[in-house]
């Protein structure tokens, strides 16, 4: 898992790549937790290099998604792979995200 | 629940319009794997799995699958049938393909655990609502067809079943 950072639109964008699993998901936790701790209340994660997810990765977007919505902050998700939107989709995860096909959407 | 019938995307685990799985040439293909139960084995059975994916030539999405359901039951497994983790012990996967079906059996030698006994996750509940975590087996039941689970000669077993 890789996790690069720019700002741009007042969004802060997240780039994941590679796998979100049971022996990493906390490495991902801590740098998304770090992030929002920093004060950015607006974050794009953009999911095009994520290419694994289990549990344990679902379990840190809906972290991030509730300590946003406590901060009336806006988590937005996008270019998901089609596997992975699979797993969003089946967990009920779909319909509690806001996820854009583009970064574009995604930042407007 | 969203998916009551089969969602459009599983399409993709049937076979190619060039022909038939590599794995159609046989009458059954089976494959023993055999981890300790730590955490730390996941990469190597991912690798397996991928490698067995190729071997089979499954389709990548079909393998992911594979991939997540094994974490997920492997991972339970070290949590809760091995609460004791000083004393690592060996879990034994078999994945079996027969007559367009995949089965696979999970055994290991920890305290009873019965996965299908976990209370299934309300995914309807908005974001606030949603406890952290306990989709583990959920997943594993919504991607194969049938998750069972039988407690034998201090063994617990799990078989997992899905057509492709």
């Amino acid at each position: 898992m890789n996790l690069t950072k720019k700002n741009s639109n007042g969004f802060c964008i997240l780039n994941i790549e590679g796998r979100i699993d049971t022996t990493n998901f906390n490495e991902f936790e801590n740098e998304v937790v770090g992030i929002i701790g920093t004060g950015e209340k607006n974050i794009v994660l953009n999911c095009k290099g994520l290419n694994y997810i289990s549990s344990s990765g679902l379990r840190v977007f809906l972290i991030a998604q509730k300590k946003l919505m406590a901060l009336n902050g806006k988590l937005h998700l996008c270019e998901m792979q089609p596997t992975i939107k699979e797993i969003f989709d089946i967990s009920g995860f779909s319909t509690i995200f806001k996820i854009f096909e583009t970064e574009e959407e995604a930042l407007a | 629940m969203r998916y009551e019938t089969i969602p459009p995307c599983w399409e993709k685990f049937h076979p190619p319009a060039g022909g038939p799985l590599k794995t159609d040439n046989f009458n059954s293909m089976k494959e023993e794997i055999s981890i300790k139960s730590s955490i730390d084995e996941l990469p190597v059975l991912a690798g397996k799995i991928e490698a067995l994916g190729e071997k089979w030539d499954l389709p990548m999405p079909l393998t992911m699958n594979l991939n997540l359901v094994l974490e997920e039951a492997i991972s339970n497994i070290v949590f809760y049938a091995f609460p004791d983790k000083a004393e690592q012990q060996t879990v034994n996967i078999d994945i079996n393909y027969e007559k367009g079906e995949i089965e696979i059996v999970i055994k290991d030698n920890g305290i009873p655990f019965d996965p299908t006994a976990k209370e299934k996750p309300d995914i309807d509940l908005p974001a606030d609502q949603r406890p952290i975590g306990g989709l583990g087996i959920f997943l594993i039941t919504k991607i194969m067809d049938s998750v069972n689970y039988k407690r034998d000669n201090d063994k617990n077993i799990l078989i997992l079943k899905k057509k492709i």
